[in-house]
């Protein structure tokens, strides 16, 4: 099963793996997916379809429709039916309705660098490189701390394991709702987690950059090779090469049916993740974990395709002898703004700031200098993480056809005075504040 | 006391060697015997002296949160000498409303004015507990640090008081002036022993404490009827105070609150019960389960401390309902408790991780106001409730008469995640302004606000400069002024 989905996966190349422009049309582009997922229950289990009306819908399109007044959005079989303004989209007489009143709806948010999908058991240090191993496995849908994040209308992470060696493993995008480990994931391997810089130091007694890079080139080499030996044999050029699971990841990745997730922090590691990641190798790659001042290459992630996945750190302060801000705090998310880069998300590092705090990262960047004048908040939470990850077909805006993954809100997201009312995963409800004791 | 007069001396010294500028005899001299020498010898000088002209301050056109209620629009704010004298409308500022004949050098007061048009004006915030934001701790009269960065820091959070180990500080920054001003090191303390803590966490702990209290009531009544008594019979003897443990009295007495720490079920109630028996006004820290026995804390009186993202799963051992909730500060507020609320991370954090720290103390009310907890009561929990709790509520917390001139300008809501403190006052003095510090002046700029009317500036140019004609009638003035 899960293999079925790698495959389909792999026919759909990333949308970021272009320029901005490309990927927007790549995704404009893209068809529905058509995974087989059961259908799940509406609220009122014997209504075919949900009404959810809201004061606003924060629709969150890539290209288009950012915002609907007085809106509702129908619900059939755990798929959006449709979003329109009431006046102009008539509710079928048999669906069951929840009148949001006053609060707002929108898409459930998505955090692309999370640990909190599992118990833990996710940070294997004894390789310094670990391409086959698969965070998967640790998956524990519904798990403790997954109950808060639901209740916080985070409803899609990118679960990724730890950042204590070069190549930590393959990352799985998955739900945060309860259920079976099928329904919950999104897509297998999600992604491949690389961390430059200085956590994979920690592996071993004088590591330095030089052998970090030179492990990370000598791996991601080896599994171009293996993958390109695939490719020639898929082709009928070759015999079956012989299967090798620590590189198996590459063909995905070659394919460019995922991308690689950085762990990456101030700009000298960044700058190491575009030219080693991107331009020698062409793999799909995000910069995740952004952090203090990697804005400072926003021009050339923006050129060359990367996206930029931002937080927890996002403000980088004055440290005498390593970083000269001149004094001031630089806000990580409005240099990515100033210089001009396109995709611009936020992420947790949960738990080490909290899954639920995601829109606060969201808040925060806008508080040290993030020009939110056009929804960057919103859709850094939502459509963008969701293009990033690819998975921009099924979760990330208010569209038919996507997953029904809906938050009904009390207003600005980011706000972190914004309470959660109710929450929905394809379309069954999985979280009413109104009922017993509130989570968040 | 001599080692101490030497090193403010000595601190002194710095101050001039870091300004560049000579602080003169009248600056270094730190105790009042000092002064007074000063005085006479430059008794026939005519200006007055800076230190002992009258210091005004007023902010105009500002909205003003006085923190009790009042919400005044496009006011003004009036302070002397670090006390707000008048808050409202037609305030007349000297020096611009009158004694403007006054040349600058032969004034007996200074005037600052500060124009908060579009802005608002809030009391100064109080972090009931802060780490970092002073110096090393102990006696802060000795250990402050007046150039600190993280007190910058945390008066561009707006905190202007803050608990710190047993005592109630203010983040008194030095301020360079010209002529210079001495710094007051006494001033910065508002209270000392403003906590009394207390714990009932051991079964020892509790016996004990139970003890003391009886002892403590006892004695009380005993002196209570000693005082009647005495009256009639002059020879009495006055009960023995034996065995009294002061800090117990005092807490009796209604003196200081006594501070417990206690975060579960079981301890909340147990401090709830010993308040009500021996009629005191508990302070809980930490009172992460409160919510699951809030009419039993608001009936005990009692002040609750919590942090608004206090995360910890209920015991699922337990039947009943426990552990962190976001409800908390709302559940108890709506029961009568008084909730100061803190940041889980009591420093000041410069890793980069933003919006957990004490540098964003109003971002953690918001997640209690998520909860259900009112705006005015979340603005309560980081200015009029802490101080009450710390015994200075007469003092700090509020913008009432006669309190001291703790405020600060904000560029918008003070609970919106995008709002920065734009200037910080500590007794009528400015001590930080957003524009002049390096940390955040780069982001959403302050516009620049036009200071005069270009007609008075043409009137001061044209108008022939010539000193005003009698001295008689400005003393006239003053006299009138202190009439007012």
């Amino acid at each position: 099963m899960l293999d079925a989905r790698t495959t389909q996966a792999r026919r759909r190349p990333l949308a970021y793996a272009g320029t901005g422009r490309a990927c927007r049309r790549a995704v404009a582009a893209a068809a529905l997916c058509v995974a087989a997922v059961a259908p799940s229950a509406v609220a009122d289990e014997e209504a075919p379809g949900l009404a959810v009306l809201a004061a606003k819908a924060l629709v969150c399109e890539l290209d288009g429709r950012q915002v609907v007044d007085d809106a509702v959005v129908l619900v059939k079989d755990g798929r959006i039916e449709a979003v329109g303004a009431r006046r102009e989209l008539a509710i079928p007489a048999d669906y069951a309705v929840h009148d949001a009143g006053d609060s707002w709806v929108m898409p459930g948010m998505v955090d692309l660098h999370s640990h909190v999908g599992g118990p833990g058991g996710y940070n294997d240090m004894v390789y310094q490189v670990n391409s086959g191993l698969r965070v998967s496995a640790t998956v524990t849908p519904g798990n403790a701390r997954l109950a808060r994040p639901l209740a916080a209308g985070v409803t899609t992470i990118l679960y990724i394991p730890g950042s204590g060696t070069n190549i930590g493993g393959q990352g799985v995008l998955m739900k945060t709702r309860p259920g079976d480990f099928e329904d919950v994931v999104l897509r297998n391997p999600g992604s491949l987690k690389v961390a430059q810089g200085d956590n994979p130091k920690r592996w071993g007694y004088g590591m330095q950059r030089g052998l970090m890079n030179h492990h990370i080139r000598y791996s991601l080499r080896q599994g171009k090779a293996y993958a390109k030996r695939w490719q020639a044999y898929e082709r009928g050029e070759t015999e079956k090469p012989a299967r090798h699971l620590n590189l198996d990841v590459y063909r995905d990745l070659d394919a460019g049916a995922i991308g690689i997730s950085t762990h990456t922090q101030y700009y000298q590691v960044v700058l190491s993740t575009l030219r080693i990641l991107r331009k020698e190798f062409g793999f799909p790659v995000f910069i995740d974990h952004g952090s203090f001042d990697s804005w400072k290459l926003g021009p050339i992630a923006e050129e060359i395709g990367v996206p930029a996945i931002l937080g927890p750190r996002e403000v980088l302060w004055h440290r005498a002898y390593s970083f000269d801000t001149e004094g001031a705090a630089q806000g990580t998310a409005a240099g990515f703004q100033r210089t001009g880069v396109s995709l611009i998300g936020f992420n947790t590092d949960a738990p080490v700031v909290p899954q639920e705090e995601l829109p606060l990262q969201a808040a925060m960047s806008v508080r040290y200098g993030f020009d939110d004048a056009r929804m960057g908040t919103v859709r850094g939470l939502t459509i963008v993480p969701a293009v990033v990850a690819g998975i921009a077909d099924r979760v990330g805006s208010l569209e038919p056809g996507k997953h029904a993954d809906l938050v009904v809100l009390t207003g600005d997201p980011a706000d972190p005075r914004t309470s959660i009312e109710r929450v929905w995963v394809e379309g069954e409800l999985v979280y009413d504040a109104s009922v017993g004791v509130r989570k968040w | 006391m001599k080692l101490l007069h030497t090193k403010r001396a000595a601190f002194a010294a710095v101050l001039v060697a870091t300004f560049g500028v000579s602080l003169g005899a009248r600056a270094l001299a730190f105790d009042d015997e000092e002064k007074k020498g000063d005085e006479s010898e430059e008794a026939e000088d005519k200006s007055v002296p800076e230190e002992e002209k009258t210091a005004w301050f007023a902010v105009t056109h500002a909205d003003i949160y006085t923190g009790t209620g009042e919400i005044l629009r496009d006011a003004t704010l009036l302070a002397k000498d670090g006390k707000i004298v008048e808050i409202g409308y037609d305030v007349d500022i000297p020096g611009r409303d009158y004694y403007t004949d006054v040349p600058e050098e032969k004034r007996d007061f200074r005037v600052d004015v500060l124009d908060a048009q579009g802005m608002r004006v809030y009391p100064g915030l109080v972090a009931i507990s802060s780490s970092g934001l002073l110096g090393t701790g102990g006696d802060f009269r000795d250990s402050i640090d007046p150039f600190s960065s993280n007190m910058v820091l945390g008066l561009a959070a707006g905190i202007t008081t803050t608990g710190q180990g047993r005592s109630a500080v203010k983040l008194k920054r030095y301020v360079p002036h010209e002529p210079p001003l001495p710094y007051d090191f006494d001033g910065i303390v508002v209270r000392d022993d403003a906590f009394a803590s207390m714990s009932l966490s051991s079964g020892a702990a509790k016996r004990s404490l139970i003890e003391k209290f009886q002892r403590a009531s006892q004695y009380l009544r005993e002196y209570r009827q000693w005082e009647i008594d005495v009256k009639k019979d002059k020879e009495l003897k006055e009960p023995d105070k034996k065995g009294v443990d002061g800090t117990v009295l005092e807490v009796l007495e209604g003196r200081v609150y006594p501070m417990f720490r206690a975060a579960e079920r079981a301890d909340l109630l147990n401090v709830a019960r010993l308040a009500q028996e021996f009629g005191f006004r508990p302070v809980i820290d930490d009172c992460r389960e409160g919510w699951t026995v809030a009419d039993e804390l608001g009936r005990a009186g009692a002040f609750a401390i919590l942090s608004a993202r206090d995360r910890r799963d209920k015991d699922e051992s337990l039947v009943r309902e426990g552990g962190s909730s976001i409800e908390n500060a709302a559940i108890l507020s709506a029961a009568g408790v008084q909730v100061a609320i803190v940041p889980e991370s009591k420093g000041v954090a410069l890793d980069g991780i933003v919006g957990r720290d004490i540098m964003h103390l109003p971002i953690e009310v918001d997640f209690a106001v998520r909860g259900g907890l009112s705006e005015a009561l979340a603005v309560d929990s980081i200015t009029r409730i802490p101080a009450r709790m710390m015994g200075i509520g007469h003092r700090v917390g509020s913008l009432e008469v006669g309190k001291d001139c703790d405020l600060i300008v904000t560029d918008g809501d003070l609970l919106h995640y995008q709002t920065f403190v734009q200037y910080t006052v500590i007794d009528g003095e400015l001590v930080y302004d957003k524009q002049q510090e390096l940390y955040f002046a780069h982001i959403r700029p302050r516009p620049e606000v036009e200071l005069a009317p270009a007609a008075k500036l043409d009137a001061g140019e044209d108008a022939p400069a010539e000193e005003p004609k009698d001295d008689a009638k400005d003393e006239d003035r003053e006299e009138g002024e202190g009439g007012e």
